[in-house]
């Protein structure tokens, strides 16, 4: 029971960390969050589409996340002109299954965004797939579910 | 407001009213919307008898079904004929009939009346036949691509297309067994208004500038330099007439895998590897789809490839997309706010470089404003209301 106890807390700690990294702007950081390989996903539409065959709002592997995180620096993104300020809430947590050095955590997500002075929130369900290297935590997978997934979005070129 | 339209549109620029104000909005419903030819569906989205989509032809909803009986493909508004209550609330799917959850007015797919409970109370003289769902006059299809038009008058699909027909063809063909909206859709909106999307989907002129950041990745990726002087030089942009236009690229931009953007005027457009669909909401408002198209008939690998290319540069989240509506959209709203006594935009970019083929199309560089100028000279012409 300690065990379970522990890791739980490890877990909420590595998640409050990530939403942390994103509000402080700190997107190299958030990205060694991840393991080499990975996906990142938010899925268009709805939540149980195939990737390989229905489109994406975001279907990152490790290339594509990196040079989302370099354009973001490199002060030629226009859609990040102003930047956005980003508040990330995590609650509701829940791990799912922690087997094999995986675990697959969910957890539900509130987003207050303010660009050009207006609020907007973005809110939905996260599914973190966690494995061990080393003594860390990192992000194998993290698929951001949207409750605005199938409806139209404005500019979202900030990290979620 | 009295709209003078000689007064919005010269043959090198526009009024910044036009994106502004609401009088002249709510003419362009009434004199493009419910006039030409508007798209409305791909075949492959309504693929079986029975299949609907929902979607707008200006602001009016409307259901597109393919007949269960008849096979047939129609246009009609979703509104129901007793108390206006909407008849269909999903975005798509099969019904042999639609049936008002009001006061049960029951529709079959093709629109007509079937009935409604407690039909005593309704006198002989009332006829059900002319008690379906409002059908658009004229809907006609060209290679799997559905229009309709309010506008019964309104010029053969055939006549409407003209020259672009050729370009649909290749989009089809590029598929060994055609091609498919069975992909989703992004979908985005902005505060501004729906003919600046039109004028963006074809306008090379600022690929170098706001989309650098795009590119400079791009150049470290493939070790390709884009020498966009040059580029521009081996393009071209041509007015194709009725307001369409094409823009031949030079080779893989990286930004799909069409070797053309395509233009048809008013609402579709064709880019990279996707269908385009804009909905005007207001003169602040624009809604826009983006499908992927697939390949029937290729590979599955090859079409999760072109889905990747595209969420690339497209969508609310991609490297392109978001730029453009900071840039495109956001910032040219903002700007015309300073509503000053000249409040010109120029599209005169390669005017005095054009040259005009035996067809009439209009051909310049692509770094040159031909399509924007295709696009208000094809404005100017059915927001002109003949008085007689
Ligand atoms: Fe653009």
């Amino acid at each position: 029971m300690e065990y379970v106890k522990t890791k739980r807390q490890q877990i909420e700690k590595f998640l409050i960390k990530e939403a942390a990294l994103l509000d402080q702007d700190l997107l190299n950081d958030w990205l060694d969050l991840f393991t080499d390989e990975l996906i990142y996903w938010i899925p268009s539409g709805s939540s149980d589409i195939n990737p390989m065959k229905h489109v994406s709002i975001i279907y990152d592997d490790r290339i594509r996340l990196e040079e989302r995180v370099k354009r973001l620096q490199s002060g030629l993104a226009y859609g990040q002109e102003p930047k956005s300020k980003t508040c990330h809430l995590i609650t509701n947590i829940e791990v799912d299954t922690d087997e094999n050095e995986k675990i697959v955590v969910f957890s539900n997500f509130l987003i207050v965004e303010l660009r050009r002075s207006i609020q907007t929130i973005y809110s939905g369900r996260n599914e973190h797939h966690l494995v061990h290297i080393g003594d860390d935590l990192k992000i194998q997978y993290k698929k951001i579910d949207l409750l605005n997934k199938n409806e139209y979005i404005g500019n979202l070129s900030f990290i979620l | 407001m009295n709209i003078n339209v000689d007064e919005l549109v010269s043959r090198d620029g526009v009024s910044g009213k036009i994106y502004t104000n609401p009088a002249v909005f709510d003419l362009e419903l009434k004199q493009i919307f419910e006039k030409t030819w508007v798209y409305v569906a791909h075949e492959s989205e309504i693929s079986n008898p029975g299949d609907y989509k929902t979607t707008d032809v200006g602001k009016h909803p409307v259901i597109v079904t393919r007949g269960s009986d008849d096979g047939q493909f129609h246009v009609m508004l979703n509104r129901c004929r007793h108390k206006a209550a909407s008849v269909c609330q999903s975005e798509c799917g099969n019904a042999n009939f639609f049936r008002c959850a009001y006061h049960g007015w029951t529709y079959s797919n093709n629109g007509e009346l079937i009935g409604m409970p407690f039909q005593d109370g309704y006198d002989k003289e009332f006829d059900k036949q002319h008690n379906g769902l409002i059908k658009l006059p004229r809907v006609d299809s060209y290679n799997g691509f559905i229009f309709a038009s309010f506008n019964e008058e309104v010029c053969s699909l055939n006549d409407h297309l003209g020259y672009a027909k050729e370009y649909i063809d290749h989009i089809v063909n590029s598929g060994p067994e055609g091609i498919e909206l069975s992909a989703g859709a992004h979908k985005y909106s902005y505060n501004a208004n729906w003919k600046l999307q039109v004028e963006n989907t074809i306008d090379p002129y600022h690929l170098s500038v706001t989309h650098r950041s795009f590119f400079n990745i791009l150049s470290k990726k493939t070790g390709k330099k884009f020498n966009f002087n040059k580029i521009h030089n081996n393009e071209k942009i041509s007015d194709l007439g009725n307001g369409h236009s094409l823009y031949e690229l030079d080779g893989d931009l990286g930004i799909g895998a069409l070797p053309f953007n395509l233009i048809i005027f008013p609402n579709l457009s064709f880019v990279g590897s996707h269908v385009r669909v804009v909905h005007p909401v207001s003169t602040d408002k624009t809604n826009v789809k983006l499908y992927p198209f697939l390949l029937k008939g290729k590979s599955d690998e090859v079409n999760a490839e072109r889905i990747r290319k595209h969420e690339g540069f497209y969508g609310p989240a991609a490297f392109g997309t978001a730029d453009d509506i900071e840039v495109g959209f956001d910032r040219v709203r903002e700007g015309l706010n300073a509503d000053i006594k000249n409040d010109w935009l120029l599209m005169s970019r390669g005017i005095d470089r054009e040259t005009v083929d035996e067809r009439g199309v209009i051909t310049a560089t692509s770094s040159d404003e031909v399509s924007a100028r295709a696009l208000y000279k094809q404005w100017k012409k059915l927001m002109t209301v003949e008085t007689r």
